[in-house]
């Protein structure tokens, strides 16, 4: 279904209940009635044709418009990225680590190998901190500083400095795949753990890691193939200007 | 995943194309490589190079090529599978060895894709689907739980580094984990290594 500025947002959220942390990232929360997406845009200061983009394109993977995502401001689409980085910090990292602590105390699980997924799980949670970490406190304000110094024409010796220390092709060939242990890690509760009576709560952390999974190749894919090839065109027309 | 089948389709429509690609998805062992339209030249060369296991034809588009196309393809072993509709005579579907009809519903339409998915596979396919490992691969897999480079492993084991990629490769693809951390935990659950042994490297 593509979704449309005149529906109600209630209703797509019925089509497609994954949307919902979707939607927080642009401060929507749930309780807004029969508001059409266009109305709570107008009422949240939100842009009706990121939000949309957005929409659609976490909806529909094959729903990708690589071209119309990169001619929003960069400041847009970091704004997104970070939104999500919180989403998976705040929110999926502790409520994971939390069923996966109670592991112990609610399955038969045996003591080492509790203790292997328990180092694995939290061996993976350091990686995906530093990960984020690099793109908040480097990246992330390295593309913000280019795109004001270019929207006010001026551009300092400093911010030159730094597109030549650490350009964002060096981010892209750097940026690692941090979906491959998740995916293990699904892999090894699926197929490898000892058959258990009570597994419910091994369902609730597939569920769990199936989601992130799926959000974070949404969020690389946009990280990737819109913010990457964006910042390249901002960085060559700096420096053609220059010379 | 087994060795799945090559199919390849000779339909104009650009609907009923997309609708026989969304069928063929939904079985693992059919993968669909090419779409020709019945109007290309050379049609059989072209099919005939892609080697495919099954080509599925709608009869119609093809007008009086249809038996000849239906004959040499039929030669060289591909299983052909007509698409045909209500007003489509008896005489030509009797050219192939099932008939699709585009007016059935999804279910008869993945029936007759089981079909022919088992047909063909039956025999050898379904056997390369051996998850355990060999023992070279267990050998290679304790080293590199124990931390050991690909370099490494095969100076220890006098083996060309080639071989042991291609045998992580291999170890990967079955058991379905890509990182170090994740096959050391599959090796410990699995007592392939005791923890006791990859403290002491
Ligand atoms: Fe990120
Ligand atoms: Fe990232």
């Amino acid at each position: 279904m593509l979704i449309q500025k005149e529906m109600k947002l209630a209703d797509v959220i019925h089509h497609d209940h994954k949307l919902v942390p979707v939607i927080n990232r642009f401060n929507i929360h749930l309780g807004f009635g029969d508001k059409s997406i266009e109305d709570l845009c107008v009422e949240k200061e939100i842009n009706l044709e990121f939000f949309l983009t957005i929409l659609n394109a976490y909806h529909d993977h094959k729903y990708f418009p690589k071209k119309h995502l990169q001619s929003f401001p960069a400041s847009v689409l970091v704004n997104y990225l970070n939104k999500s980085h919180r989403y998976y910090l705040d929110y999926k990292l502790p409520e994971l680590e939390d069923f996966i602590m109670k592991l112990a105390e609610k399955t038969e699980l045996d003591k080492a190998t509790f203790t292997l997924l328990k180092n694995f799980f939290s061996e993976y949670k350091s990686e995906l901190i530093q990960h984020i970490n690099r793109e908040e406190e480097r990246v992330y304000p390295y593309v913000l500083q280019l795109e004001s110094a270019i929207e006010k024409g001026n551009i300092s010796p400093e911010l030159i400095r730094q597109m030549d220390e650490y350009p964002i092709g060096d981010y892209e060939t750097e940026h690692d795949n941090i979906e491959e242990k998740l995916f293990d890690l699904k892999n090894i509760i699926i197929k490898y753990l000892p058959e258990l009576k009570n597994d419910d709560l091994l369902f609730l952390i597939l569920k769990e890691l199936f989601e992130l999974e799926n959000d974070l190749n949404d969020h690389s894919r946009i990280e990737n193939m819109i913010l990457v090839p964006k910042v390249e065109a901002m960085e060559f027309s700096i420096k053609t200007r220059n010379q | 995943m087994p060795q799945r089948l090559i199919v390849i389709l000779v339909e104009g429509s650009y609907i009923i194309q997309s609708g026989i690609e969304l069928l063929i998805q939904e079985i693992p062992d059919l993968v669909l490589t090419e779409v020709y339209d019945g109007t290309e030249k050379k049609l059989v060369d072209k099919i005939q190079q892609k080697k495919p296991d099954v080509v599925i034809i709608n009869p119609n588009i093809l007008n009086e090529t249809v038996r000849s196309v239906a004959n040499q393809l039929n030669k060289n072993g591909v299983f052909l599978v007509g698409l045909v509709d209500n007003n489509t005579p008896d005489n030509l579907c009797s050219l192939f060895k099932l008939c699709m009809n585009i007016n059935d519903g999804k279910y008869e339409l993945l029936e007759i894709l089981k079909n022919i998915a088992g047909n063909k596979t039956s025999g050898n396919a379904k056997k390369t689907t051996i998850s355990e490992l060999t023992n070279r691969e267990l050998t290679i897999l304790k080293q590199v739980v124990f931390g050991l480079t690909n370099q490494e492993i095969a100076d220890k084991l006098f083996l060309s580094i080639h071989t042991i990629t291609t045998h992580r490769k291999n170890i990967t693809r079955k058991l379905g984990i890509k990182t170090v951390s994740g096959l050391t935990v599959y090796a410990l659950i699995n007592k392939i290594v005791e923890l006791g042994e990859i403290e002491q490297k």
